[in-house]
C-alpha cells in the first residue's frame, strides 16, 4: 500500500492516446481553436490529470470568453462605435491575445501533469497524423458558417491577428 | 513497531534524497505515509523530495499539509521555505526561514536558505550577512561557501569566488552545487574544458541534475551561436515565475503585432513586412531550437565521460 500524491495522474483506459501538451498548442496555430482546446480537454482526461476539472473549466472559459469578446467587437462594429483601421485591428488583436493567452495557460497547466505522467513511464502517442488532418480540415471547419463570430471562435489566434 | 518502521523509512528516504535519488526517496516516504497519513514530518520529507524531483505543485501541497499538521516544527518551516522559494513566493519563504531560525538559531542550513532567498529578492548585502552567520556556525559549511562563491562571482570578484569554492569542494568534494559554481567560475575565466569537467562530474552522478545540465549547456552554448542565443533567452525567461513568463511572452506578441498594425496603417509597408517576417523567424527559431538542443544534448549525454586529468 502506498500514499497517493495529489499531483500524480490516475491510470485511465485512454492512456494510449496521450500526446505532449505542446501538440494541442501547435494545433492552435496550424488548425485552430476548434481542434486545440477540445484536444487539451481530451488529453487531460486521457492522462488522468489531477487538475482535469481545472483544465476543462479553462477550455470552457476560453470558448465562452472568445464568444463574449467576439460578440462585443461585432456589436461595436455594427453600431458604428469601432471604426475601420487601427481601432478595429487592435480590437481583433485583443481577441487573438486572449485566445493565445488561454492556449498557453492550458499548455502550462497540462505540462505540469505531463511531467509527472512521463516520470512514471506513461506512454506518449505520435500526434502528427491528427495535426495534419486538422490542418487540412481547417478550411472546412471555418466554412461551416459565414457568421464572423464562428470564425473568431474556431480560428487560430495567430490567424485572426494577422488575417483581419 | 510501526513507528520504528516509519522512522527507518524516513531516514532511508533522507539518505536517498541527499544522494539525488529523488524517485526512490519519494517511494520510501509514500510507504511511510501509508503507515501514518498524518505524520507531519513525513509530509515535509515528501515535499522536499518532490522539490528535488522538480514536481513543484505536489511539493507545494505536501509542504502546506505538513504545516497544517504541525506549525511549530522548525524542519517543516525550513522545507516550506525551500518550496516557497521555488514557487517564487519569496516573502512567505523568508517568513518561514525566520520561524525556523527562531526555533534554532544555530542551523547553518537555514541561514544559507535565507541567504539564497535574499539573493532572489535582490538583497545581496543581507545575503552576505546570513552567509557569514552560517559560517560562524560552521566554518566549513559547503553550502554557505558555495553561495558566497556564487555571490562573489556575480559581483565580478573571480579570485575571491575561486577561493571560496576551493574551500567548499574541500569540505565536500562531491557536492553538486559546489561543482556547478566551480564550473561557472572556470567558464568566466575562459577555461571551457575544466568547466565542462565539473558539469560532467555532476551529470555522471545524476544525469537529471538541472543545475549540472544548465552548466553543461552553458559550456556548449558558448561554442555555438545559434543554440547559445536560445539558451540565453531560455535562461532569462525561466528565471521568472509562470505568470510572468506568460505575461512576458504575450506582452511581446501584443507589442509586436501593435507595431506591425501601426506601421502598416501609417503606410510604412516595408517596415511592417520586416517586422512580420522577423516575428515569424523568431517564432520558428524558438519552436525548433529547443528540439535541436534536446537532440544534441541527448547525443552529448550519451558520451558523458570525465577527463582522466580531472
Amino acid at each position: 500500500m502506498s500514499y497517493q500524491i495529489a499531483d500524480e495522474p490516475h491510470e485511465t483506459s485512454l492512456g494510449a492516446y496521450v500526446v505532449r501538451p505542446g501538440v494541442p498548442m501547435m494545433a492552435a496555430m496550424v488548425a485552430g481553436s476548434w481542434l486545440s482546446w477540445p484536444w487539451f480537454a481530451f488529453n487531460a482526461i486521457a492522462m488522468g490529470s489531477p487538475t482535469k476539472k481545472k483544465e476543462i473549466a479553462l477550455v470552457i472559459a476560453a470558448f465562452v470568453g472568445t464568444a463574449v469578446l467576439g460578440a462585443t467587437v461585432i456589436a461595436l462594429v455594427d453600431g458604428g462605435y469601432l471604426p475601420d483601421g487601427v481601432p478595429m485591428r487592435f480590437a481583433i488583436l485583443g481577441i487573438a491575445t486572449f485566445k493565445l493567452g488561454m492556449t498557453y495557460y492550458l499548455f502550462v497547466v497540462q505540462e505540469r501533469t505531463f511531467h509527472v505522467y512521463q516520470y512514471y513511464g506513461g506512454a506518449v502517442r505520435n500526434a502528427a497524423p491528427v495535426l495534419s488532418a486538422g490542418y487540412w480540415l481547417r478550411g472546412l471547419v471555418l466554412a461551416l458558417s459565414d457568421d464572423p463570430l464562428w470564425i473568431i471562435i474556431v480560428a487560430g489566434g495567430v490567424v485572426i491577428a494577422s488575417g483581419m | 513497531m510501526e513507528d520504528r518502521q516509519l522512522q527507518v523509512l524516513l531516514e532511508q528516504a533522507e539518505v536517498q534524497r541527499r544522494l539525488g535519488n529523488h524517485r526512490t526517496a519519494i517511494g520510501l516516504v509514500q510507504r511511510a505515509l501509508a503507515l501514518d497519513p498524518d505524520h507531519a514530518r513525513a509530509h515535509a520529507a515528501l515535499a522536499f523530495s518532490l522539490l528535488g524531483a522538480r514536481r513543484l505543485p505536489g511539493a507545494g501541497l505536501e509542504a502546506r499539509i505538513a504545516l497544517s499538521l504541525d506549525g511549530g516544527d522548525d524542519y517543516i518551516h525550513y522545507v516550506a521555505a525551500a518550496v516557497m522559494m521555488a514557487e517564487r513566493k519569496l516573502e512567505d519563504a523568508w517568513s518561514h526561514v525566520l520561524v525556523a531560525l527562531e526555533a534554532d538559531n544555530t542551523s547553518a542550513e537555514a541561514y544559507v536558505l535565507g541567504a539564497t532567498i535574499q539573493v532572489l529578492r535582490g538583497q545581496k548585502a543581507k545575503a552576505r550577512e546570513l552567509l557569514t552567520e552560517a559560517l560562524e556556525q560552521n566554518a566549513m559549511h559547503c553550502g554557505a561557501l558555495t553561495e558566497l562563491a556564487r555571490l562573489e562571482l556575480h559581483a565580478g570578484n573571480r579570485a575571491a569566488a575561486a577561493e571560496h569554492i576551493a574551500l567548499a569542494l574541500k569540505a565536500d568534494p562531491v557536492d553538486h552545487d559546489a561543482h556547478v559554481v566551480a564550473g561557472y567560475i572556470e567558464l568566466a575565466a575562459g577555461n571551457d574544458r575544466t568547466a565542462e569537467d565539473h558539469a560532467r562530474f555532476v551529470l555522471n552522478q545524476d544525469a537529471t541534475d538541472e543545475a549540472g545540465l544548465k552548466l553543461f549547456t552553458a559550456v556548449k552554448a558558448k561554442r555555438s551561436l545559434v543554440l547559445g542565443l536560445w539558451w540565453r533567452w531560455n535562461m532569462w525567461i525561466s528565471m521568472r515565475d509562470e505568470r510572468r513568463q506568460i505575461g512576458l511572452l504575450i506582452g511581446t506578441f501584443v507589442l509586436m503585432r501593435m507595431l506591425i498594425i501601426v506601421t502598416d496603417e501609417l503606410g510604412y509597408e516595408m517596415i511592417s513586412k520586416v517586422l512580420s517576417y522577423g516575428w515569424l523567424g523568431f517564432c520558428a527559431y524558438t519552436w525548433f531550437a529547443p528540439e535541436m538542443f534536446k537532440r544534441w544534448l541527448k547525443q552529448e549525454l550519451g558520451s558523458v565521460k570525465l577527463d582522466p586529468e580531472f
